[in-house]
């Protein structure tokens, strides 16, 4: 990694961990990267079109596309909830 | 006072009781969501719940705060379990105290339904015929 790179840490729950393999995984990102462009790219090609409307949180608090990625930040992927 | 909490422990409802007591109440109304033997007319044997603690947590709080402000709740409590539920179980609780029956009831009603529309936990049914699905998978609940 260097100074121009971002690792973050994604987590998934519910079928979007059965689409990844996994609940947590590491991307390393250009500098810059905002949240939209973060789910656009990674993860949309495999959790699919839906994707873009479902909620995100960056550590622990919900987060808009524009949100500028940092080094260490922990993403959540929030598909459609079903508690109760 | 008030509980906010996701917990793999059953849900003691006495306790929640005890927590929303207060001499300014007339009224305490108290929802429980159990597990049910079947989901859109498919036999189930049970559910697994996962959650987003942290931030299920705080919307959970942030609910709470919401129904002492729309509803004047005096006292809030919140509880929803995680992890493998046997039918018939408590998976959720919704405890509220107020003056007044009626805004106890409307927070009770508003405290589920906001649970169920915007805090971070999934259910997976477990079908009886040995089979699992995520709730809102479209894959899963796709039409055949």
């Amino acid at each position: 990694m260097n100074s121009n790179t971002v690792t973050v840490t994604t987590l998934f729950f519910s079928f979007a961990a059965d689409r990844m393999n996994g609940r947590r995984k590491t991307f390393d990102l250009p500098r810059g990267t905002t949240l939209g462009d973060m789910v656009h790219q990674y993860l949309e090609p495999v959790l699919g079109p839906e994707s873009r409307n479902w909620l995100y949180s960056v550590n622990e608090e919900w987060a808009s596309w524009d949100t500028h990625l940092e080094n260490g930040d922990e993403i959540a992927v929030i598909p459609p909830v079903s508690g109760g | 006072m008030d509980i906010y909490r996701i917990t793999k422990e059953p849900i003691d409802v006495a306790s929640a009781l005890v927590a929303i007591g207060d001499d300014r109440a007339g009224a305490q109304a108290l929802f429980l969501g159990t597990v049910r033997n079947e989901f859109a007319g498919r036999a189930s044997r049970g559910l697994y719940y996962d959650a987003y603690e942290p931030l299920a947590e705080k919307e959970l709080r942030r609910i709470g705060d919401e129904l002492k402000q729309d509803f004047g709740a005096l006292h809030v409590v919140l509880i929803h379990r995680i992890g493998e539920l046997p039918l018939g179980e408590v998976s959720v609780l919704v405890a509220v105290s107020a003056g007044h029956r009626t805004e106890a009831f409307a927070a009770a009603r508003e405290g589920i339904d906001r649970i169920k529309s915007r805090v971070p936990i999934w259910k997976k049914e477990h079908w009886d015929d040995g089979q699992d699905a995520w709730h809102d998978d479209p894959e899963a609940f796709s039409p055949k």
